[in-house]
This record gives structure tokens, sequence and C-alpha cells, in this order.
């Protein structure tokens, strides 16, 4: 355990040494963090990588198989597909770390506070995360869009609130296990408030396999707002992201005639979600060996 | 055992009621006027009438009360209009509903026996080539999007090859006709279920295999397949069980997408294209359904696994 308790914290800048080191040996996720990196600077600095606008409707180059000139060709409206992947990827990752992050953050404070407290607050939770957990997720999404309405903010609301019960559940049992521990009834006796034993004494105990579903969460919502974007209730096209890019394959006339307009942003969004599970894992290998 | 069961079924009913009341009061947040699904078309009429219906529906009720005949009309099997095309909701579903467990039962077979089958293999010969190609597919599986990987299918195997149609799931032609409309968007589905679950087999069988009574049953000179079979493999079902329980949403929520590539006939492409069209009335009742026929599956595994493990039923 990554424990990161007053006594060890003298050890701790030689525990993550250690760590680093098992992460880097580890090549699978080395290779996974080198391609998100690579991915993600390119959509950062997509400007400096293209002279295209994402959403600039060219007419006279409609439909154009990849070249010199557009990379990875034009779509249907002539819009050029270099740029907006490029583009495009700043909306996908942005939903994918913003929402894993908020859905964990929840998670956190409510699996803190169920299992904390315990009794009818427990029971409460429990429910109503598992009222949650019978809809699909997918199904849960949708009925939320049709609530709310489409777009990127909406989006990004409805994957915090339909991602955080594996979170919940995670924190909610390891605060179960550690609240009988010697060490939280000697912070209480101590007279330590309650949010400082939950938040200060037993939090970071559960912190490194929340790291872990976190960037497992980042893979499954690119994943999401792609699906979603292919149905065409996500983010709306002026806005490129990598699913509403992939929107265009709904037509078997595009699938036919035109494979770069699919091909291409299925492969980039595979080996990105790819780098981001293989890093997820190989982290899981290092903070959490318990559960490989 | 019968208490147990008796026990799991009631603890059913508060889940069902609380569902379908959230599902309820979304219907009420659209603001849509619940006369345009509650009557047929054709009965609706002028506006008087219009009014007149609503005061003898109860329309004006408080919401509970209202929230109640609900629930009773749908026990009854009345569920409403749809918005957009003004059919019987139940009509709908009585169509979609055996197209979408046609496709999520076979997948949820042929992954159990694929996932389940290579999982167990590859925990048993840890690092050899099996488990290496296992457990590449596996991360691969879970990264490729679903309905990405069904396209591709379909270009390569519908419109390159020809082998098999895409759209709909009968054409004329008879049950021949129906396998092969089935064969693309059983194997996706296929697919993406067992990456997860051929990682998870894999995993808790080796967490049997090292345990102490495996350990035991070796040294006692028991063959190696009696151990793996009668002692292995019969443990790491149980949670394998749940797990597959568990995927069961993901496949119903995956089908949403799946369908729509594959434009199956079923509830996913009904969902999907309600919301495209704002047909609240069909998105509440069907994806009620969908939560209901969950909480039975699970009921139904929690049954299975008390019958396999003792523990669980005189647990708690």
């Amino acid at each position: 355990m990554t424990t990161i308790s007053k006594a060890a914290k003298g050890k701790s800048s030689s525990l993550l040494r250690k760590n680093i080191k098992k992460f880097v040996n580890n090549k699978l996720a080395m290779v996974g963090l080198i391609f998100m990196i690579i991915i993600l600077f390119s959509a950062i600095f997509a400007p400096l990588l293209t002279q295209y606008e994402p959403a600039k409707i060219d007419l006279k180059a409609k439909s154009v198989a990849p070249n010199s000139e557009h990379l990875f060709g034009t779509d249907k409206l002539g819009r050029d597909l270099f740029s907006r992947i490029l583009y495009g990827g700043r909306v996908s990752i942005l939903v994918g770390v913003v929402g894993a992050f908020s859905g964990s953050l929840i998670g956190v404070v409510l699996g803190s506070i169920a299992g904390y407290f315990g009794k009818w607050t427990d029971m409460l939770l429990i429910r109503l995360s598992e009222v949650f957990q019978t809809f699909p997720q997918m199904i849960l999404i949708l009925i939320m869009v049709t609530i709310l309405g489409p777009g990127l903010s909406n989006l990004l609301i409805i994957f915090s609130i339909t991602g955080w019960m594996t979170t919940f559940r995670m924190v909610r049992n390891e605060f179960m296990a550690l609240r009988g521990e010697t060490y939280v009834k000697v912070a209480e006796a101590f007279g330590m408030s309650k949010s400082s034993v939950m938040f200060k004494q037993i939090l970071p105990n559960v912190f490194s396999p929340v790291i872990v579903a976190t960037t497992v969460n980042i893979a499954g919502f690119i994943l999401s707002e792609a699906g979603l974007s292919f149905l065409g209730l996500g983010v709306p096209s002026s806005t490129p992201t990598w699913g509403n890019i992939l929107n265009a394959a709904k037509s078997i006339e595009v699938i036919s005639n035109y494979w770069w307009m699919w091909v291409i942003p299925g492969v980039v969004i595979s080996i990105f979600v790819l780098a981001v599970n293989f890093f997820g894992d190989g982290l899981r290998d290092v903070l959490d060996p318990k559960q490989q | 055992m019968l208490k147990f069961i008796i026990k799991k079924l009631l603890q059913m009913i508060p889940m069902l009621l609380v569902i379908s009341l959230l599902v309820f009061i979304g219907l009420e947040l659209t603001g849509i006027d619940p006369l345009s699904y509650m009557v047929s078309p054709d009965m609706a009429g002028s506006a008087e009438n219009l009014e007149r219906l609503r005061e003898q529906m109860g329309l004006n009720d408080p919401l509970f009360t209202r929230y109640f005949r609900w629930v009773s009309e749908m026990l009854r099997g009345d569920f409403g209009y749809s918005i957009v095309s003004g059919t019987p909701i139940s009509q709908i579903i009585a169509v979609r509903i055996p197209a979408t467990i046609e496709l999520a039962l076979l997948a949820l077979v042929f992954s159990t026996i694929i996932g389940v089958g290579i999982g167990i293999v590859s925990a048993i010969k840890q690092n050899g080539i099996i488990d290496y190609v296992g457990r590449v597919f596996a991360v691969v599986g879970q990264s490729i999007p679903q309905f990405f990987f069904g396209i591709i299918l379909i270009q390569i195997f519908a419109v390159s090859m020809g082998w098999f149609p895409v759209g709909q799931r009968i054409s004329p032609g008879g049950n021949w006709s129906r396998i092969q409309h089935l064969v693309l968007p059983v194997t996706t589905l296929t697919l993406s279920m067992c990456a997860v679950l051929m990682r998870y087999a894999r995993n808790t069988m080796l967490d049997v295999m090292n345990s102490d009574y495996i350990k035991t049953a070796r040294s006692k000179g028991i063959p190696e397949w009696k151990v793996i079979i009668k002692h292995g493999f019969r443990n790491a079902m149980r949670p394998v069980l749940v797990i597959i329980c568990f995927r069961l949403p993901m496949l119903i929520g995956g089908s949403v997408v799946i369908e729509s590539v594959f434009s199956w006939p079923g509830i996913g492409t009904i969902i999907a294209s309600s919301v495209i069209a704002g047909d609240m009335p069909v998105i509440m009742v069907t994806t009620l359904m969908v939560a209901a026929s969950i909480l039975v599956a699970s009921f139904l595994v929690d049954v299975f696994t008390a019958l396999l493990d003792p523990r669980v039923r005189l647990g708690d």
C-alpha cells in the first residue's frame, strides 16, 4: 500500500523513485504514455501544425482523398480532416478528462460520507447508486441528453452525473474497512473534526485505486462521447470532436466510397484510448498491485 | 432457499417504484402535454374536447395521484402513445423487444463461451502464447469504439465481399436470411463483451488456482484436470457469473449504438431515434422496460449464485 501517512513521509521520496522506476520498466505503459503525450500535444498545438480552420467549408475541395495538401483528405463539405481531428482531439480529450475527474470527485465525496457515517446515510447512498446502475450508462446518458439537450457543457454535466458509481463503491468499501482502525480511533479521540478524519486521515489510503479508476473512466468517456456523437446526439458538428467526425460513417455511401472520412478518425480514437488503457494498466501495477 | 427468493423478490419492488417515479418525474420535467401521448390521436379532436378529456382523465390532479394512476395503467398493459407516430407504445415494444433480446442473448452466450474459455485456458497456462495474445486482444478490444468495429465489419464483409446483408432483421429468403442478418451485429457485440470477460475470468481463475485448497487438492494426488474442473472452475464461476450480470446493462446500452450501426429494428434504435425526435413517452417507457429487465436479470443471477454457493443464501 502506498500510504502517505506521516511516518512514511520520510520514505516517500524513495518509494516514489521505486514506483517511477517500476513504471518506466513497463514497456507497454511507457508506449501508452508517449502516444498519449504526442496526441495530446498535437491537439493543444493544433494551430502550429495546420493552417486550415476546422470549421471552414470549402465547396471547391469536397471529399478530396488524402494528398500533400490535405494530409487526411477532406469531408463532404470540404473541411480539412487533419485539422478537424487535431481540434476535435481538444474537445474529446477535454470531455473524457473533465467527465472522469468530476465523476471521481462526486464518487469520492459520497463514498467517504457513506463509508464513514454508515447506517442510514450509507443505505440511502447505496440505494441511490443502485438506481443509477440499473440503467445502462449509455441509456442514462441518452435520457439526460433528452432532458438537458445536447451540447458540450451539458455533456460534461451528464458524464459527471453518470460516472460516479464505481468510485463511490470503491471508496465506500475502503472507508468501511478502515473506519475501525486504531489510527482513526486515535485521531477521533484527539478531537479531530469529522471532515479532517475523513479527508486527511482515511482518504489518502484510497487514492491509488481512485486514480486508476479515473484513468479507466477517461478512456470510457472518450468512447461514450464518440458513440453519442456518432448517433448525432453529442456535440454539434460546428465544433469538431472525434465522435462527430465519425458521424459521417452513418451513411453506407461514405463507408463504401470515402474510407478516409471514417477510418482515420476511428484509428485515432482507438490509438488514444488504447494508449490511455495501457497507461492505466501500468499505473495499476505500480499503485494497486492487489488487483491486477 | 424459498425464503431467499422471496426476500430478493420483495427487494425489487421498492427499486422498481423508485425508478418508475424518477422516470415519471423526468417526463414531467420536459413539460410535454400528457394528453398528447395518453390519448390516441383520432380521439383528440377539438380544443374543448381536449379540455373535457383533461378533466375526465384527472390530469389536473396532484403529481402523486397521477403517478399512481400511470403505474396502474402500465400494470394493465396500457403504456400510452408515441407523440411522433401516434402508435400505441405497447405495440412498438412488442415488435422491438424480441429483436433486441435475440441480439443480446446470442452475444451473451457466444461471449461467455469464448471469453470464459480463453480466460481459463490463459490462467492455466499463465504467460503462455494464448495468455499473451488474449491479454493484448482484451485491451485492444476495450479500446476500439464498438461502432467503429461494426463499421469495419460492414465495409469488409458486406460492402467489399458482399457476404452479408446490412440493415433490418429479415429480408425475403426465410430463416437463412435471418441468420445472415444476425452474423455481423452479433460478432460486433460479442467481441467487445469478450474483451472484458476474458480478462476477468483469467484473473479470477488465477486467484483460485493459487489458493490453499487447490494446493491441498494437488498434494492429495488428485489428477490435474480434476483439480482444474472440480476445484478450480467451480469456484471461479461464481464471481464470473456476477460480472456477466453486471455486463448485461453494458450489453443493452451498447446495443443502442450497435443497433443504429446495423439499422437493427430493436429497442436500441427506437431509443436513439426517439431521443433525436424528442418522443419522451417512448423513451421513458422503453428505458423503464430496460431497467426492469436488468433488475430481473440480476435477480436471476442472485438466485443462481445462491444455488452454486450456499454461503450467499445463508449469509444475510
